[in-house]
C-alpha cells in the first residue's frame, strides 16, 4: 500500500509546488515602494493649524517615480493622490497660505512638471433621511423625508497626533458635528498607506497594491434624527484626467475576501482623448457593514447614484490649495442599507471602506488555497486513473490469459 | 433510510434488498386454494373493498403516497424559507445550517435500530403511526421555537423530527413490499419517489408565498410570522399522520380477512459483520459520503445563493433550488432503466460523478446561467442514485445486506451532519466561492473512491462493471457447475 500512496502525496506536491510557482508569475505587480510618512510636513511656529486639523503627507518612492499621498481635514476631507515621474519630486507646503483657506497653488509637488496625474476624494456631507417606507433609496425619497445634512466641512476634529502611525503609516480622523446628535457619536475616516499588494484585515479586505491608499469610513453612536433613519454620504471626486460618467461594476466570481459579494464598483478617471486607458480610480465593494466587528449577516449593500460633474471645487482646503486649473469634479451619492434590512438606529453603527489608486487597478486573482486544493482535488483521480491505467495494461501484458479452461 | 432526498435513492436499495428477499410470508397470496376473502355477512366484497383486488391496493397505495408527503414536504423548510429563518430568528449561517445537523444526528443511530423497532419492538403499524407522531411532533416543536423565539427549541424539533422522518421512509418501503410483492411494486416504488420528490418541490416553491401570505396579514416579519408559517407547513405532518393510521386500519383488516401476517422490514444488522466488509464496499461509503454532502447541504444554502451570486428573484431562486428534485421525479425511472438494461454500474457512477464535479464547477467559477448547471445536477444526482446502491447487493453476501445499508446510511448521516455545520462556517468566514470548491473537494474524493473502485474491482475480476448481457453470461455459466 505504500507505493500507491506515496505517489499520490508526490503527485500532491509536485502539482502544488507547480500551481504555487504559476501563482507567483501571474499573481500581482510585486511593485513595492518606500513609504515614509509626515504630519503637517514643514510647519514651523509662525503659525497654526486649528485644533484637530493637519495635513498628512505621505511619499511613496518606487523605482523612476514617486506617489504622493495627501490627507487633510481642513475643510471637508480629503484624499488626495499625485502620481510624479520622479523619484526626488518634493511637496511644498506655503502653510500661511493653506491655511487660510483661499491660496490656491499653496501645496504643491515640485518639480511641477513631473506630475503625471492627480486625482482627489473628498467626503464632503452626510445626508439623513427618515425612510418610513423602507424604500431605502434617497434617489426618491420626498425633499421633506431629509433632515439638514451634516456638513463635513464644519466638523471638530479629535488629536491628529495622537492617531497618527508614522511607521505603520496609518493616521484616523475623527470628528464630530456640533450638534446635540453627535454628544456620543463619531465620525472616522482610518487612513492607510501601503508599500506593496496587499489585503486589509477586515471586511471587505479590498485588495490594495503600492499604487493606492485606502479609507475606512465609519458612523458610531449618532443619535437618529427618527425611528427610520438612512445615511447615505457624498462624496467628490476630482481629477485632472476626465473623470467616468458613470461608475463601473465589474462582477467577480471571488467572493471569498468578501463572503457573498460577487461585484466590485470603480469609479475611473481616464485621459481626455482616449477612456481605454486607466489614470486613476477610486474603488469600493458595494458592501457596507452595520457592526465594528461584523459577522456575514451584519452586511447591507450600498448603492451609488450616477455621478454629476460639479462646476466648483469640493469645500476642502487640500483640493482648493492643490488643483488650479484643469481639473474635473464631479459627485456622487453613496447610500446604505436595502429596503428590509435594519435602520440606522438599530446598530448605531455604519461601515464602509474605499480604496483611492493611479494607473491600472490590481487584479484580483484566486487565493492560493483554492488553487491547491482545486490541483489536487482534480490532479490526484487524473494521476490514479494514469497510473493504474498502466498497471493494469502490465499486468494484462505480463500475465496471459488463460487460452484454455479445463472443462468441467 | 437516509436524509430526505436519499431516502428514496436507498429505495432503491432497499427495493433489492426486500424484492430479492422472498419472506417467509406470502403475503396477498392470491394461490387458488387460499380461502376466498369473504366480508362480515359471508357475500362477495365490492372490489374497491376487497384486500386481493387492484382497486382496494389503488386506494391503499393513494394513503401509502401520501404517508411519506409530510416529512418531505417539512425536511426543506429551512432550504425554502432560508433568508426568512436567517432574519427573523438573527442567526448567522453556521447556525442555521444546524437546523440540518440536527435532522441528521439522529439517524446515525437510528438507521441501525429503525428496522429492528419497526420489525421486534412496534409492529410495522404501530411503528408507522409513532414515527409520523414524531415528524408531527417535531415540526410542531420546530414551528414553536420560531413562535417562541427559541432557537434551541427549533433545533430540538428538528432532531425529533429527524427521529421518524428517516425510520417513516423504511416504514413506508416496508408496506409497499407486504402490499404489492410480486405485482405492481417496481411501479409503487417509482410513484413514492416522485410523491417524495413532489413534496421536495411544493416545499420549495409554496413556502416563500405563505411566508409573504402571512407577513401582509400580520403586517410584520419576525419569529411569530415564521411561526405561524411553520405551523401551517405541519398539517402536512397531521396529513401522513391520518394516512398512518388509516393505513394501520387497513392493514390490520387485510389481516384478518386474509388470515396474513404483519409486514416486516426484514433488516437484520449484525454489527460484528463490519469488520468483513470488502474493500469494495468501504469505496462505496466514500463515493456516498463524498458525493451527498456536495448535494443537500449545497441545496439547503442554494437560494441565497442564487439571489446574491446571480441576482436572481427569491422565487426564481428558489425555483431553481428545486429543479434537482423535479428534474429527478421523471429522470431516476428512466436512468433506473437504462442502468438495468446496460450493467456496467461503475461507469455509471463514475459518469455521474464526474458530470456533478463539472456542474460545481460552472456554478463555481462561472457566471453561466445557472439554470445549465442545475440541470446537470439533476440528472447526475438521479443517475447515481440509481447506480450507486444497488452496486451494494454485488458485493456483499445477501445475509449482510441489512448490515451493509444501515451502516451506508448511517455515515452519510453522519457525514451530512458534519458537513452541513462546516458549510455553514466556510459560508460565514469565506464566502461561496470557497464553499463551493469546498463541495468540489468532497466530489473529488468521491471521484478518487469511483476510480479506485473501478481498479481493485477490475484487478479482483469483480461483477460491478459487467454489461448486463456479461451478468447473463456469468450467471448461465456458473449455474451447470452448480448442478
Amino acid at each position: 500500500m505504500t507505493g500507491p500512496a506515496h505517489t499520490v502525496q508526490f503527485c500532491a506536491l509536485v502539482s502544488l509546488l507547480f500551481i504555487s510557482r504559476c501563482y507567483g508569475l501571474f499573481s500581482g505587480d510585486g511593485y513595492r515602494r518606500n513609504v515614509s510618512m509626515e504630519l503637517n510636513p514643514g510647519l514651523n511656529g509662525s503659525v497654526a493649524p486649528p485644533p484637530g486639523v493637519g495635513l498628512i503627507h505621505v511619499r511613496a518612492v518606487g523605482s523612476g517615480d514617486t506617489l504622493h499621498v495627501l490627507l487633510s481635514n481642513l475643510g471637508a476631507p480629503a484624499l488626495l493622490l499625485a502620481h510624479t515621474n520622479s523619484s526626488s519630486s518634493s511637496l511644498r507646503v506655503d502653510w500661511p497660505a493653506f491655511l487660510s483657506g483661499q491660496a490656491s497653488g499653496s501645496v504643491k509637488v515640485e518639480p511641477e512638471g513631473s506630475v503625471q496625474f492627480s486625482g482627489a476624494a473628498v467626503f464632503t456631507r452626510l445626508w439623513e433621511y427618515d425612510d418610513a417606507n423602507d424604500t431605502a433609496d434617497p434617489e426618491h425619497q420626498p425633499a421633506s423625508s431629509f433632515f439638514p445634512p451634516y456638513e463635513l466641512q464644519n466638523f471638530s476634529w479629535e488629536d491628529l497626533n495622537k492617531s497618527v502611525n508614522v511607521a505603520e503609516h496609518t493616521a484616523t480622523l475623527c470628528g464630530a458635528d456640533r450638534s446635540d446628535t453627535f454628544t456620543n457619536g463619531s465620525f472616522c475616516l482610518a487612513f492607510a498607506a501601503f508599500e506593496s499588494e496587499g489585503r486589509g484585515q477586515a471586511w471587505p479586505k479590498l485588495l490594495h497594491s503600492a499604487n493606492s491608499s485606502q479609507i475606512q469610513m465609519w458612523l458610531e453612536g449618532v443619535t437618529p434624527r427618527s425611528n427610520h433613519s438612512r445615511f447615505a454620504l457624498e462624496l467628490q471626486a476630482v481629477s485632472s484626467g476626465e473623470l467616468r460618467q458613470k461608475v463601473d461594476v465589474i462582477k467577480s466570481i471571488d467572493d471569498e475576501y468578501t463572503p457573498s459579494i460577487f461585484k466590485l464598483s470603480q469609479w475611473a478617471s481616464s485621459p481626455t482623448n482616449t477612456s481605454s486607458r486607466v489614470l486613476g480610480y477610486t474603488q469600493w465593494k458595494p458592501v457596507a457593514y452595520l457592526k465594528a466587528n461584523p459577522v456575514t449577516e451584519d452586511s447591507t449593500p450600498c448603492r451609488n447614484s450616477e455621478p454629476t460633474p460639479q462646476g466648483q471645487l469640493p469645500p476642502s482646503g487640500l483640493v482648493k490649495a492643490f488643483f488650479t486649473e484643469e481639473y474635473k469634479a464631479s459627485g456622487l451619492n453613496m447610500s446604505f442599507g436595502i429596503s428590509g434590512n435594519p435602520f440606522y438606529g438599530t446598530s448605531e453603527y455604519l461601515s464602509w471602506t474605499v480604496l483611492l489608486g493611479v494607473g491600472s487597478p490590481p487584479l484580483e486573482s484566486f487565493s492560493p488555497l483554492v488553487i491547491a486544493i482545486m490541483a489536487v482535488g482534480l490532479g490526484t483521480p487524473l494521476v490514479l486513473i494514469l497510473f493504474g491505467g498502466i498497471y493494469i495494461c502490465i499486468r494484462k501484458a505480463t500475465h496471459q490469459p488463460d487460452g484454455y479452461r479445463p472443462i468441467n | 433510510m437516509t436524509a430526505r432526498g436519499s431516502a428514496s435513492d436507498s429505495g432503491a436499495g432497499s427495493r433489492s434488498r426486500m424484492a430479492d428477499w422472498g419472506e417467509g410470508e406470502n403475503l396477498l397470496n392470491e394461490d387458488p386454494h387460499f380461502p376466498s376473502p369473504t366480508g362480515a355477512s359471508g357475500g362477495k366484497m365490492w372490489a374497491i373493498c376487497d384486500p386481493t383486488r387492484l382497486p382496494h391496493r389503488i386506494i391503499v397505495l393513494f394513503f401509502m403516497c401520501f404517508l411519506g408527503f409530510g416529512s418531505y414536504f417539512c425536511y426543506d423548510n429551512p432550504a425554502a424559507l432560508q433568508t426568512q429563518v436567517i432574519q427573523d430568528m438573527k442567526l448567522s449561517t453556521a447556525w442555521f445550517m444546524e437546523l440540518y445537523a440536527w435532522y441528521s444526528w439522529p439517524n446515525v443511530v437510528l438507521c441501525f435500530v429503525g428496522g429492528f423497532l419497526l420489525d421486534r419492538v412496534f409492529g410495522i403499524r404501530w411503528g408507522t403511526v409513532i414515527f409520523s407522531l414524531f415528524v408531527l411532533l417535531g415540526q410542531i416543536i420546530f414551528a414553536c421555537g420560531a413562535l417562541f423565539n427559541y432557537f434551541w427549541l427549533m433545533a430540538v424539533g428538528r432532531f425529533v423530527f429527524g427521529i421518524g422522518g428517516e425510520s417513516l421512509a423504511v416504514a413506508q418501503n416496508t408496506y409497499a413490499v407486504n402490499w404489492f410483492k410480486g405485482k405492481e411494486l417496481n411501479l409503487v416504488f417509482g410513484l413514492q419517489l416522485s410523491m417524495a420528490r413532489l413534496g421536495s418541490t411544493a416545499n420549495m416553491n409554496i413556502m416563500g408565498s405563505i411566508y409573504d401570505k402571512i407577513e401582509i396579514a400580520r403586517n410584520s416579519t419576525g419569529p411569530v410570522t415564521l411561526g405561524i408559517v411553520l405551523m401551517i407547513a405541519a398539517t402536512t405532518c397531521l396529513l401522513s399522520l391520518i394516512c398512518a393510521l388509516v393505513l394501520g386500519c387497513l392493514d390490520r383488516r387485510a389481516e384478518k380477512i386474509l388470515n396474513k401476517a404483519e409486514g416486516k422490514t426484514g433488516e437484520v444488522i449484525k454489527l460484528k459483520d463490519v469488520k468483513n466488509f470488502p474493500l469494495e464496499l468501504w469505496l462505496i461509503f466514500i463515493i456516498c459520503v463524498g458525493y451527498y454532502v456536495a448535494i443537500f447541504p449545497f441545496i439547503g444554502l442554494g437560494q441565497v445563493f442564487f439571489i446574491e451570486k446571480f441576482d436572481f428573484s427569491p422565487t426564481e431562486a428558489r425555483l431553481i433550488n428545486s429543479i434537482v428534485y423535479i428534474i429527478s421525479a421523471p429522470a431516476s425511472p428512466v436512468l433506473g432503466f437504462l442502468v438495468d438494461k446496460t450493467g456496467k454500474h461503475v461507469l455509471w457512477v463514475m459518469c455521474a460523478v464526474v458530470l456533478t464535479l463539472t456542474a460545481h464547477i460552472m456554478l463555481a467559477f462561472t457566471f453561466w446561467n445557472p439554470w445549465i448547471a442545475m440541470s446537470v445536477l439533476g440528472v447526475s444526482y438521479s443517475l447515481l442514485a440509481c447506480a450507486l446502491w444497488p452496486m451494494v447487493a454485488f458485493v456483499v453476501p445477501e445475509y449482510q445486506l441489512g448490515t451493509a445499508y444501515g451502516f451506508m446510511q448511517s455515515i452519510q448521516n453522519l457525514g451530512l451532519a458534519l458537513i452541513s455545520m462546516a458549510a455553514g462556517s466556510i459560508l460565514d468566514s469565506r464566502g461561496y466561492l470557497f464553499l463551493e470548491v469546498f463541495f468540489c473537494a468532497c466530489i473529488c474524493i468521491a471521484l478518487i473512491g469511483v476510480v479506485l473502485l473501478y481498479f481493485v474491482d477490475n484487478l479482483k475480476g469483480g461483477d460491478l462493471n459487467l454489461s448486463a448481457s456479461g451478468w447473463t453470461r456469468r450467471l448461465k455459466s456458473s449455474s451447470p457447475q452448480s448442478e
